[in-house]
């Protein structure tokens, strides 16, 4: 799947009405979707709009995109690769969902970068949730604790010999300054303080490039002040837990919505799937890192 | 299961009455139990093993209460008169949910 970055454009009103938004905790729209006749439209207000064209004769999707003026090229590719892949993954077949993943068991640091094990199984843990619920710097955390990250937005799985092999996505952690400080140093140079920006993988957070298995997935509360409490869902508590977090296209193709569906009660049968919510403090953090991988021994 | 039939005796439900599943839920069992999404609420609602197969046979064909409890006497271990109290009570959440709608 390409992108076609178009001439930057302003946004101007759309002659179709929305079939579907995405839209914040706060009430903020963040994405709308629009059927403009052929294929769909998806507007991200303030940011850009993307045309995904239906493939023809064996070809893939098309996706062009039409930033705005004001918006940095780094911001729309980020859009593309965290929204647009995973919308259109889920949509042919894909299973993809919202959340960011770290190697919890079997490597660590360099061994993790040279696809070593220390003896045991390699094993991947999720964490999902809602954007500015802690997920990245959750993973940020582990990754300084050597624990190596493996995507920071974007959980795409493959099903593969009996097991949902995690993929590694982009080496990069998209951090809002104050947690880019916390896991990188006060001295870290900031370009903005109110925006996120990329910080590379490096030696202070490791990053795995090669795919492992899922072992849990850790569904984010959201009661940023709740204590540290972490509870196994019911497989049925699962699926309705993990299904807000998966990318959906079209709401209205049922058939793909009902094949969507079952691929998420397989995963939620096969994978043990934790609420957990924990004080978002970064004081907090290294405790919080010890009773998940309590959990995971324990299980 | 208790059933409440309501006041209005043209609203109790009938034996005779016949149920189609909504186009607008999927269903799939999950650990032993039935989940059920209304795509058009967002809602999902959990069935027991036996719900579960009154779902199963209800997708398959519409179907009236006798039928659905012939084949539930025929399948569980439970008196005929309860079978048909808790599939009554059963068809009243779901068609409140508009999980299922009477068919023709």
């Amino acid at each position: 799947m390409q992108l076609n970055l178009e001439t930057p454009r302003s946004q101007e009103p759309l002659p179709t009405q929305p079939y579907d938004r995405w839209v914040s905790p706060e009430g903020h729209c963040q994405a709308e979707f629009h059927k403009p006749g052929a294929g769909f439209l998806i507007r991200f207000p303030g940011q850009a709009d993307f045309l995904i064209a239906e493939p023809q004769g064996g070809s893939d999707y098309r996706v062009i995109g039409w930033p705005l003026p004001e918006c940095d090229e780094a911001a729309i590719i980020n859009l593309f690769h965290n929204a647009i892949q995973p919308i259109l993954g889920n949509h042919t077949g894909g299973l993809f969902l919202h959340g960011s993943a770290v190697i919890a068991q079997g490597e660590r640091g360099e061994q993790a970068e040279q696809g070593k094990q220390d003896g045991e199984a390699s094993g991947a843990i999720a964490f999902l949730g809602l954007s500015r619920g802690g997920k990245t710097t959750l993973a940020g955390s582990f990754a300084k604790a050597g624990r190596p990250f493996l995507t920071e937005d974007v959980i795409d799985l493959q099903v593969s010999g009996g097991q949902y092999l995690l993929q590694p996505k982009r080496s990069k952690l998209r951090l809002f300054a104050d947690s880019a400080r916390h896991l990188l140093g006060e001295d870290t140079q900031i370009k903005d303080a109110d925006m996120k920006q990329d910080v590379e993988a490096g030696s202070a957070l490791p990053f795995a490039d090669h795919a492992v298995p899922l072992r849990q997935v850790y569904v984010l509360g959201t009661d940023h002040r709740a204590p540290l409490a972490i509870q196994r869902f019911s497989m049925q508590e699962a699926l309705s837990a993990l299904m807000p977090h998966a990318f959906i296209l079209d709401v209205e193709d049922k058939p793909r919505l009902k094949g969507h569906f079952a691929r998420m009660a397989d995963l939620s049968q096969d994978i043990a799937c934790y609420a957990l919510d924990f004080t978002r403090e970064y004081a907090e953090l290294p405790r919080v890192r010890e009773a998940i991988l309590d959990n995971l021994r324990g299980n | 299961m208790p059933c409440d039939l309501g006041e209005r005796p043209e609203l109790r439900m009938q034996l005779s009455d016949r149920f189609t599943c909504s186009d607008d839920v999927v269903a799939r069992e999950v650990g032993g139990e039935t989940v059920l999404l209304d795509l058009s609420s967002g809602q999902y609602f959990g069935l027991d093993i036996i719900g579960g197969r009154v779902w199963e046979l209800l997708s398959e064909r519409s179907q009236d209460l006798k039928e659905l409890c012939d084949q539930i006497e025929a399948e569980f271990d439970a008196p005929r008169d309860r079978i048909e109290a808790d599939l009554i009570a059963l068809a009243k959440q779901l068609q409140d949910q508009e999980l299922i709608a009477q068919a023709a």
